[in-house]
C-alpha cells in the first residue's frame, strides 16, 4: 500500500515535470485524411447522416433520398440514422480521423462557428457554378450559413416562434376570441383576465412569459436585436431595451411568484404534457410545429395563431427562429456528389414534400409558400402554416458569435438569478455583459 | 433452512422465536423497500401501456385508462430489433468472457505474486480511472480508424481482453482476502501460479467473479457511446442505438421507448437472477442466518 | 472490547511455510509479469497514446478538427484568471462527492446485509433492489424528471402522504443537487452487489467464536462483518469517489438544454468540460481541465491509500 501511494505521488511529480518540459518546446500537428474507394460499380456512394430516425421523419427523408437515387444514375445516397445530439459528437470524431460522412444535418446557428474551426466545406465554388441556388432560401437563413462571406452549408428547415391562444377560454373570460393581444401590455392584461384561481392555487394561468420562449426572444422582439450586435460584432446584453424586456418579464414573473412558476414549469418541463394542450394555459408562444401537438392531443381545441405581440405599438413583431442545415463535413470523400444531392435536397420538390409531411417550415421560400396552400393540410393547418411562412419575414436567427461561442453559458445563469430575485435586471445584465466582454477579450489573445 | 415446528412451551423464549421475529422485521423492511424501488419502474410500465394521447394528458395518470398491450408488439415492429438483439448479444458474450478471464488473471498477478514494480504498476492501473473519457475519446477514435477497425465490433470487444482498471482493482481486493497459505500449500504439491489461479482462486472467488460478469454484461448490454462512435452501418447497430429511434428532438414516443427499454432490461434481469446461484453458496456462513 | 482472533482455514495447518530462495524469487517475478502482461499490452496499445495525446493537448489550443498550436500554460492560466464557472463547477462537484459517496456506500452496505439473510424469496428481493442499477441511460433520467415533478410527480405525492410538502426538485437551485443524490440512492443496488459478494467470504467460524462469547447481532456486525468487508468498502470508496467526481450525464440530461441550470446549480466539472470540448471546440482547454481533475482525484486517492492501512483488513495479506 505504501508503495502504491508513493508511486501515485511520483506520478504526480512526473506529470508536473513532464508538463514543464513540454512548456519549453513547441510543435504542430494536424489531422490527416486518407481516401477509400466507396464506388459501387459506376455509382458513387455518398454517406448522409441525419438524426431523423422516428417513424414520422424517417420515411419522409428516405423517400426524398430514394427519389434522388432514381432520378439519376451516377450517385447513390446512403442514409444513416444517428441519435439526436450524439450525431454531432460522432461527426467531430470522424472529421478528426479523416473519414467523415459526405453530408450531414447540423444546427444552423453554429455554421460559422464550425467553419471557423474547419469542420465544414466552403461551398463558394459550387455556388459560383449554380448561382441561382442562393435565391431559393429565406435570406435570413442563407445569411446564417455564411462565414466571412462564404457559404458553408445550405439551410434545410427552420422554425419560428408564434403566439397561440385558446379561443374558448377567451370567450369564457369575456374577451373577443378573434382579437389576440397586440402589445406586451395587452398580453399582460388579457393574460391576467384569463387566470383561474382556486384558493391560493392557480387552476389555469393566462400566460407566462417564460413558457416556450425565454428572455432572449423577448429582447429580440423588443427591438430586433438580442444579446449580440452582428454588425458591430459586440455584445449588447445590457442595452436599454434588453433591460426593459427583462424588467417586464421579472415583474410579470413576480405577479405569480416563484413557487407558482417553479412548480408550473417543472410540471410541464418535460416533453410529455404541455400546459396549453392540457388546458392549463390560455396563451402560449411556441414553434409553428407546435400545431401538430394541438392537432393530435388537443381534443379539437379551438385556437388561433398570431405573431408575437410587439413591445409597444409600432415597435415590430420580431420573432426568433432556429433550424438545421445540410453541410459537407471537412475531409468528405465525395464533396462534388454531395453537392449534387444537397441541391436536390433544398430544391422545391423535396422541400415541399418535407414541409407538407412534417409540418415543418422549410428553408426554400417557394416550397414553404406552396406548402401553405397544400391540399393535404386541414384548414387549421393552412392557417398556421401560412402564418408561419409570413412570420419568416420578421424572424431573426442568432448565429453563434465567433468571438464568444459560449456566451449563452455566461448569460443564462444571470437571467436565472434575476428571475429568482437575487439581482435586479440591470445588475444581472450588466454582470453578463461584463463576463461576455471578458470572454471576448480572452478569446482574442 | 426453516426449522421444524417447535412444541416446547417456552417457545417464545427460544432462539427460534427470536430468529423468526427478526426475519419478519427484515421481511417487512424489504417489502416496503421493494415498493419504493419499484414505483418508478411501475411508472415505466404504466407509460409503456398508454397511448400517446394519454401520456400527453395532465395530470398524468398513475394507472393507464386503457391498457395498450399491443404497444409491445408495435415496438418490436418499428425496427429490426431481432438483428439488434443478436448484435448486442454477440458483443456482450465476448466482452463478458474477456472481462472475467483477463481481469481475474491480471488481478491475481497484482494480488498474489511478488515482483519488482508491482505497486508502481498497480498505481498506474488506478490512475487510468482518473482521467475523464471525453478527452481521450477523439484520439482513441483516430487510433481505431487508423487500424481500420471502424464499423467492426473490434473496438467494442477487444479491449475487454486486456483488463479494465475497475475490475482489476475489484478482483484484487477479493483475492487479497484469500489466505496466502493456500498458495504455499498448493506450491508444495507442485502447482504453479497458472494452476492456482484457475483451479483455486477462480472457484474460491466465485461471488466476485460473478459480480464482474454481471457488471460487464450490464455494461456491454447497455453501452451506448461505443457502438455510436464505432459502428456506421445500421445493420450492425445494437439495442441501445436502436431504441433511440423513439426519441426525437421534440417528438419522443414515450410509450414505445419505455416498452423497448423494459424489454431490453429482461435479459439482464434473467442473467442476474441466474447468477445469484453464486451468492447463495456462502449463505449459511453469514450473519443473522444461524439456526 | 477484545478483538476476535481470526482462525486460519484448516488446510493451512498441514503445511509449513518455506522460505523461497533467490532464484525462486526471480522465477516468481517473471510469472508476475506474465500475469499482468495483458494489462500492460492493452495499456500501451489502447490507452497510452490517447493519454499522452491529451496531456500534450492540454498545452495547445487543440480544436479537435484542425488547430493544435502550442500555447504553453495559457489554458491553465485561463482557468485561474478567466473562467468563473470552473470554480463554481468544482464547488458543485465537491458538494456532490461529499454527500453522495458516504450515503451510497453506507446504503449499499446496509442493503447487502439485509439481503444476505436466509429468507425465502430472497432472490426476488435481490433482483428488485438490483433493478435500478441495470436501468441506465437517458431514459431513466427523463423518467426521474417526471417522478420529481413538484405537484404531480410520484416522489412528492408519496412525501405528501407523510405530511411533507416536497420541494420543486429540479427547478429550485437549492434542491437540484439533492435531487441527483436522491436518484443515486435509488440505484444503490450496484454497490450492494459488491458487498453481497464479499459477505460470502466471511467465514462462519468467526461468528461461531463470537457466539460463544455471547456477542449480539449488533456487535457481530461491527466486529466481524464490517472489518471483514473493509477491502471492498475501500474499493467502493475509491471508485465511487472517482465516479462521483466525473458526474456528467445526469446533469446534462436533467438541466435545461444541458447547460447546468437552473442558476448554474448543476454545473459540474465534467459538464463544464464537455461544453468546452464539444460545444465551443476548445478541446485543449478541456484537456487541461481533465488533468487538473486528475490531480485532484489523485491527491484524494493518495490520501485514501494513506489512511487505508488503519482500517482496511486483508485476511490473506502478509504484512511487512
Amino acid at each position: 500500500m505504501k508503495t502504491v501511494r508513493k508511486t501515485l505521488v511520483s506520478l504526480l511529480i512526473l506529470a508536473i515535470s513532464f508538463s514543464l518540459i513540454l512548456a519549453g518546446c513547441s510543435s504542430k500537428e494536424s489531422g490527416g485524411s486518407k481516401s477509400s474507394g466507396t464506388k459501387d460499380g459506376e455509382k458513387v456512394v455518398i454517406d448522409f447522416w441525419t438524426f431523423w430516425g422516428s417513424e414520422t421523419r424517417r420515411p419522409i427523408i428516405e423517400k426524398i433520398i430514394d427519389d434522388f437515387n432514381k432520378s439519376q444514375d451516377k450517385i447513390e445516397v446512403k442514409h444513416t440514422y444517428l441519435p439526436w445530439g450524439d450525431v454531432w459528437t460522432k461527426n467531430l470524431a470522424s472529421i478528426a480521423a479523416g473519414n467523415p460522412a459526405d453530408l450531414i444535418i447540423n444546427d444552423i446557428n453554429a455554421v460559422g462557428h464550425r467553419a471557423q474551426n474547419n469542420q465544414n466545406t466552403n461551398l463558394a465554388k459550387y455556388l459560383e457554378q449554380d448561382p441561382e441556388v442562393k435565391d431559393r432560401f429565406y435570406p435570413e437563413l442563407y445569411n446564417a450559413s455564411l462565414y466571412e462571406g462564404d457559404p458553408y452549408a445550405l439551410p434545410f428547415n427552420t422554425d419560428t416562434r408564434l403566439m397561440f391562444w385558446n379561443k374558448d377560454m377567451f370567450e369564457e373570460a369575456g374577451l373577443d376570441p378573434n382579437t389576440p393581444p397586440k402589445t406586451w401590455a395587452e398580453l399582460e392584461e388579457m393574460g391576467k383576465k384569463l387566470d383561474v384561481k382556486k384558493g391560493d392555487k392557480y387552476e389555469r394561468i393566462g400566460y407566462l412569459p417564460n413558457q416556450g420562449i425565454g428572455a432572449d426572444v423577448w429582447m429580440i422582439n423588443a427591438d430586433g436585436k438580442g444579446y449580440w450586435d452582428f454588425d458591430a460584432k459586440k455584445a449588447i446584453i445590457n442595452d436599454e431595451t434588453n433591460v426593459e424586456a427583462l424588467t417586464w418579464m421579472k415583474n410579470y414573473y413576480d405577479y405569480y411568484g416563484d413557487k407558482t412558476i417553479n412548480s408550473f414549469k417543472a410540471e410541464f418541463g418535460e416533453q410529455t404534457a404541455d400546459p396549453f394542450v392540457a388546458g392549463k394555459l390560455a396563451i402560449t408562444t411556441d414553434n409553428a410545429n407546435f400545431f401538430t401537438k394541438i392537432r393530435d392531443y388537443g381534443d379539437g381545441m379551438n385556437f388561433g395563431v398570431a405573431p408575437l405581440p410587439a413591445m409597444e405599438e409600432g415597435s415590430g413583431n420580431s420573432s426568433w427562429g432556429g433550424g438545421f442545415v445540410a453541410e459537407i463535413p471537412k475531409g468528405a470523400k465525395h464533396p462534388d456528389e454531395a453537392w449534387e444531392f444537397l441541391k436536390y435536397l433544398t430544391d422545391v420538390q423535396a422541400q415541399e414534400y418535407w414541409a407538407v409531411k412534417n409540418f415543418d417550415v422549410v428553408a426554400n421560400k417557394e416550397a414553404a409558400e406552396k406548402a401553405a396552400g397544400s391540399a393535404e393540410f386541414s384548414e387549421e393547418g393552412k392557417m398556421v402554416y401560412s402564418e408561419a411562412a409570413e412570420n419568416m419575414k420578421q424572424t431573426l436567427l442568432t448565429p453563434t458569435p465567433n468571438e464568444a461561442p459560449d456566451y449563452i453559458n455566461l448569460i443564462q445563469p444571470e437571467i436565472e438569478s434575476v428571475l429568482l430575485g437575487k439581482k435586479s435586471p440591470k445588475e444581472g445584465l450588466d454582470a453578463a455583459q461584463k463576463a461576455v466582454e471578458e470572454l471576448v477579450k480572452s478569446n482574442k489573445k | 433452512m426453516s426449522a421444524a415446528a417447535q412444541t416446547k412451551e417456552n417457545y417464545f423464549k427460544s432462539a427460534n422465536f427470536k430468529k423468526k421475529t427478526g426475519q419478519t422485521i427484515v421481511l417487512i423492511v424489504l417489502i416496503l423497500g421493494s415498493l419504493l424501488i419499484l414505483s418508478p419502474i411501475w411508472w415505466m410500465i404504466a407509460t409503456s401501456l398508454k397511448d400517446m394521447k394519454e401520456i400527453m394528458t395532465y395530470p398524468p395518470t398513475f394507472i393507464p385508462k386503457e391498457w395498450h398491450w399491443e404497444n409491445y408488439l408495435i415496438t418490436l415492429q418499428k425496427g429490426p430489433f431481432l438483428q439488434y438483439t443478436l448484435n448486442t448479444l454477440f458483443i456482450t458474450v465476448f466482452v463478458v468472457i474477456g472481462n472475467v478471464v483477463a481481469n481475474s488473471f491480471i488481478a491475481y498477478g497484482f494480488a498474489k505474486i511478488h515482483f519488482k514494480g508491482r505497486n508502481v504498476l498497480f498505481a498506474c492501473v488506478l490512475a487510468t480511472m482518473m482521467i475523464p473519457g471525453f478527452v481521450t475519446l477523439v484520439p482513441q477514435y483516430v487510433i481505431y480508424a487508423k487500424l481500420g477497425w471502424l464499423n467492426t465490433y473490434l473496438p467494442l470487444i477487444l479491449p475487454a481482453f486486456f483488463g479494465s482498471a475497475f475490475n482489476i482493482f475489484l478482483l484484487r481486493q477479493f483475492f487479497l482476502t484469500i489466505p496466502n497459505e493456500l498458495i504455499e500449500a498448493a506450491k508444495i504439491d507442485g502447482a504453479n501460479h497458472l494452476y492456482i489461479w484457475w483451479k483455486i482462486f477462480i472457484p474460491l472467488a466465485k461471488p466476485a467473479i460473478a459480480t464482474v460478469a454481471i457488471f460487464s454484461f450490464n455494461g456491454a448490454w447497455n453501452d451506448f457511446l461505443g457502438p455510436l462512435l464505432y459502428i456506421n452501418d445500421e445493420s450492425l447497430y445494437t439495442l441501445q442505438l436502436g431504441l433511440q429511434i423513439f426519441k426525437g428532438q421534440n417528438d419522443t414516443q414515450w410509450n414505445f421507448l419505455m416498452a423497448g427499454s423494459l424489454m431490453v432490461l429482461l435479459p439482464v434481469i434473467t442473467i442476474f437472477f441466474f447468477f445469484q446461484r453464486y451468492f447463495i453458496e456462502g449463505m449459511n456462513l453469514t450473519a443473522g442466518s444461524k439456526g | 472490547m477484545e478483538r476476535i482472533v481470526i482462525n486460519k482455514p484448516e488446510i493451512t495447518k498441514k503445511y509449513k511455510k518455506q522460505k523461497a530462495s533467490s532464484s525462486l524469487q526471480r522465477k516468481e517475478g517473471l510469472q508476475g509479469y506474465l500475469f499482468i502482461a495483458p494489462w500492460i499490452i492493452g495499456f500501451l496499445f489502447f490507452m497510452a497514446g490517447p493519454l499522452l495525446f491529451s496531456l500534450y493537448g492540454s498545452f495547445t489550443n487543440f480544436n479537435i478538427t484542425s488547430k493544435m498550436d502550442f500555447i504553453g500554460l495559457d489554458n491553465f492560466k485561463k482557468m485561474f484568471t478567466n473562467d468563473p464557472i470552473i470554480w463554481l463547477s468544482l464547488k458543485n462537484t465537491l458538494y456532490f462527492v461529499v454527500i453522495s459517496v458516504p450515503l451510497t456506500t453506507a446504503g449499499a452496505v446496509m442493503l447487502a446485509v439485509l439481503l444476505n439473510q436466509g429468507i425465502k424469496g430472497m432472490r426476488v428481493f435481490r433482483t428488485i433492489f438490483y433493478l435500478p442499477a441495470v436501468l441506465s441511460g437517458v431514459g431513466v433520467y427523463l423518467l426521474w424528471m417526471q417522478l420529481l415533478s413538484p405537484s404531480s410527480g410520484l416522489v412528492n405525492t408519496l412525501l405528501g402522504f407523510v405530511g411533507i410538502d416536497g420541494p420543486a426538485w429540479l427547478t429550485d437551485p437549492s434542491w437540484t443537487k439533492n435531487a441527483l443524490i436522491f436518484m443515486k440512492m435509488w440505484s444503490v443496488g450496484g454497490g450492494m452487489l459488491l458487498y453481497l459478494a464479499s459477505l460470502q467470504g466471511v467465514s462462519q467460524s468467526l461468528y461461531e467464536a463470537a457466539e460463544i462469547d455471547g456477542a449480539t447481532s449488533f456487535r457481530k456486525f461491527f466486529h466481524i462483518t464490517l472489518p471483514m468487508i473493509t477491502p471492498v468498502i475501500f474499493f467502493d470508496l475509491v471508485t465511487s469517489t472517482i465516479g462521483a467526481f466525473q458526474i456528467f450525464q445526469e446533469a446534462y440530461v436533467m438541466s435545461e438544454s444541458g447547460d447546468g441550470g437552473p442558476a448554474n446549480s448543476l454545473v459540474f466539472f465534467n459538464l463544464h468540460m464537455w461544453n468546452k470540448a464539444f460545444e465551443v471546440f476548445d478541446m485543449g482547454y478541456a484537456m487541461a481541465m481533465s488533468w487538473v481533475l486528475f490531480i485532484i482525484i489523485l491527491v484524494l486517492t493518495v490520501f485514501n491509500l494513506k489512511i487505508a492501512p488503519r482500517w482496511v483488513h486483508y485476511e490473506g495479506e502478509d504484512r511487512k
